[in-house]
């Protein structure tokens, strides 16, 4: 089934709220390309005080030493850019992105456990064969009389058991909370294996120059750490004393939190964004969720409509009014900014309306919504949305039912077809990983330029 | 998992490419760092050297302490030799002027595995200066330091005995 309404109906109820103009969207393009670019460097530093350092490689014993030098220097510097990554720098967070910073997170995750594995087998067998003696004894001798070696042990433990939790297979399989608190077990396996780097480390041991840039790097990232995630919390927390006002039920196991709090204009939320919400129950008030804002924030309220689909957000049609919430944000770059061109298509899948349903009301320009849900009963905001279109003149497609019934949505075809001009378009996508996987590719294949296609997925 | 192979395979790559670039011969030690004197002798390779270290401190700046024996044979001590994991300085014996024993008498300890390198790159070195009756010897893989050092400070004890 497919059902469209075009700008008619006028006169709605809907609130007004004028968008934000967005200031220098140039720039936010850059800000991925210059972190990429600042990691980089980071890595030609590290090989370069290496390669100062090292006179010759002589040997197999050389050899393996060399790589386990490097791999363990590459995974040093990997941990702390890992975790300044996550670090809610607001910067990172608006001009990358939290979904993009999350899988740079992941992926780079992965590689530093490798890293921190390999620099540890290769040091073992390297100085066992310059010492002409066997791996076991070289393992005893490295963990029990090298000076902080016994913390970097524990700490290479640690980090095995988070990559192997973070896992695809594993992170099915455990809950979202118990995955995100098990990462906070990173911070403990850096700080732990700091020691050996400087006490054991060819590249340190009497060099105060490098020594003294691997303390201000490692400083530096801790201060971001407890700054954005420890301290501006709690700060926020007081200064804005957020409380749910009512909950509404949008859709079977579909919930709208409706909060409000004071000085909200200060937060410079924007339609499109994120906070990470703490509701302090007794049940719920350790986890931090990712909730899109759903409606514009306003001064006085703002709106999250969440999906059930943990533990945290089955409890949350359970909020009684006046509960204290504390949140963390505005996260994502998905917002309004990302748009350059006057045509603007906004594609939402499930649950993933959310911050669609908000960017439909802001973005400027001439605006399509394509909202795809595989059951009528899941589509959520039908008043709002067919207000926003009326009042906006904007075209609004649903495209519903399964796919078994109504085909493949996301075709070349089928976008071209319900989207005229659809190569001019800036595209919002935002859904489950599958969908918007699908609708990209069928995308690309239209003509839009990849960097007119803007998405946000769900999967943290 | 293309993407892991792949990086596995990049990474693996890039670090036999890096390793390949150093040198990878031997250097020989005829160029020894610089002496020290032996009062700056810091680390010392076990309680009785450490004491004679402090006598070859002691003894004068230059580090020179020669004692001799009844049946003729001299010890002559050499400079204290810094390298960068910590000084090293031997003693010779001669008999005329045959090296018939070296001594380390310090050696770089500061951490495991200096002492680990050190147990078996000291008899090597002592063998290699005894074989060549000079301070002409081969470099111990994996204890470049060490080895430099040692042929410094045995170059300066020979110049000191005049050979």
């Amino acid at each position: 089934m497919t059902t469209t309404h075009a700008g008619h109906r006028p006169g709605s109820s809907g609130r007004h709220v004028s968008a934000r103009e967005a200031p220098a969207r140039g720039v936010t393009r850059l800000v991925p390309a210059a972190t990429q670019a600042l990691i980089a460097a980071g890595v030609v530093a590290v090989l370069a005080l290496w390669w100062s350092d090292t006179p010759s490689v002589i040997g197999l014993g050389g050899w393996l030493t060399g790589a386990g030098r490097i791999t363990g220097l590459l995974a040093g510097y990997a941990i702390v850019v890992l975790i300044a990554l996550m670090a809610r720098v607001p910067a990172l967070e608006r001009g990358v992105g939290a979904d993009r910073l999350a899988r740079w997170h992941a992926m780079g995750g992965r590689y530093t456990v490798g890293l921190a594995v390999a620099h540890t087998l290769l040091i073992i067998w390297g100085y066992a064969v310059t010492a002409r003696t066997n791996v076991a004894h070289e393992t005893a001798s490295l963990v029990l009389t090298y000076p902080d070696m016994l913390k970097a042990t524990v700490a290479v433990l640690l980090l095995v058991g988070v990559g192997a939790v973070s896992a695809r297979a594993v992170r099915a399989r455990v809950r979202y909370e118990t995955w995100f608190y098990l990462h906070f077990y990173t911070y403990l396996a850096a700080a732990l294996a700091f020691g050996h780097q400087l006490s054991d480390g060819e590249q340190f041991v009497g060099d105060r120059t490098a020594q003294l840039a691997w303390y201000g790097l490692y400083g530096v990232v801790a201060a971001l750490v407890l700054w954005y995630r420890f301290i501006t919390p709690v700060a926020r927390a007081f200064r804005h004393r957020l409380r749910v006002t009512h909950v509404v039920p949008e859709a079977p196991g579909v919930v709208s939190v409706y909060l409000t709090g004071r000085h909200l204009g200060e937060l410079r939320a924007e339609a499109g964004q994120f906070f990470r919400w703490r509701f302090l129950t007794r049940d719920l008030w350790w986890a931090a969720n990712p909730y899109s804002l759903s409606a514009v924030p306003a001064s006085h309220e703002l709106r999250i409509t969440v999906k059930d689909l943990g533990d945290q957000s089955r409890s949350l049609g359970r909020l009684r009014p006046g509960v204290r919430v504390a949140a963390e944000g505005p996260y994502g770059a998905f917002t309004a900014r990302r748009a350059t061109r006057r045509q603007v298509l906004l594609i939402a899948g499930g649950v993933g309306i959310t911050p669609i349903r908000a960017l439909f009301e802001t973005v400027p320009g001439e605006v399509t919504l394509l909202y795809r849900a595989s059951r009528p009963q899941d589509v959520v905001f039908q008043r709002e949305l067919a207000a926003i279109a009326a009042r906006r003149g904007a075209a609004l497609h649903y495209l519903i039912g399964p796919r078994a019934q109504v085909g493949e949505p996301f075709t070349a075809e089928v976008l071209t077809s319900l989207v005229p001009g659809l190569r001019d378009h800036d595209v919002y996508l935002c859904g489950p990983a599958g969908m918007t996987g699908t609708a990209v590719a069928a995308l690309r294949r239209a003509g839009v330029p990849r960097r007119h296609i803007h998405h946000e997925s769900f999967e943290f | 998992m293309r993407r892991a192979i792949f990086a596995v395979l990049v990474t693996a790559a890039g670090l036999m490419l890096l390793l390949s670039f150093k040198p990878h011969e031997v250097a020989s030690a005829e160029r020894p760092p610089a002496a020290v004197s032996g009062s700056t002798a810091g680390s010392t390779a076990g309680s009785t050297a450490g004491s004679t270290a402090q006598d070859a401190g002691g003894t004068g700046s230059s580090g020179e302490s020669a004692g001799s024996s009844g049946d003729g044979a001299r010890t002559v001590t050499g400079d204290a030799v810094d390298t960068r994991w910590g000084p090293v300085q031997v003693r010779i014996t001669l008999s005329g002027s045959r090296i018939t024993a070296v001594d380390a008498i310090v050696v770089p300890d500061s951490n495991g595995r200096d002492r680990e390198i050190n147990s078996f790159a000291v008899p090597v070195l002592t063998q290699e200066a005894l074989a060549a009756q000079s301070a002409q010897i081969d470099t111990v893989s994996g204890a470049t330091y060490t080895s430099q050092g040692y042929a410094g400070s045995l170059q300066s004890a020979l110049d000191k005995a005049g050979l």
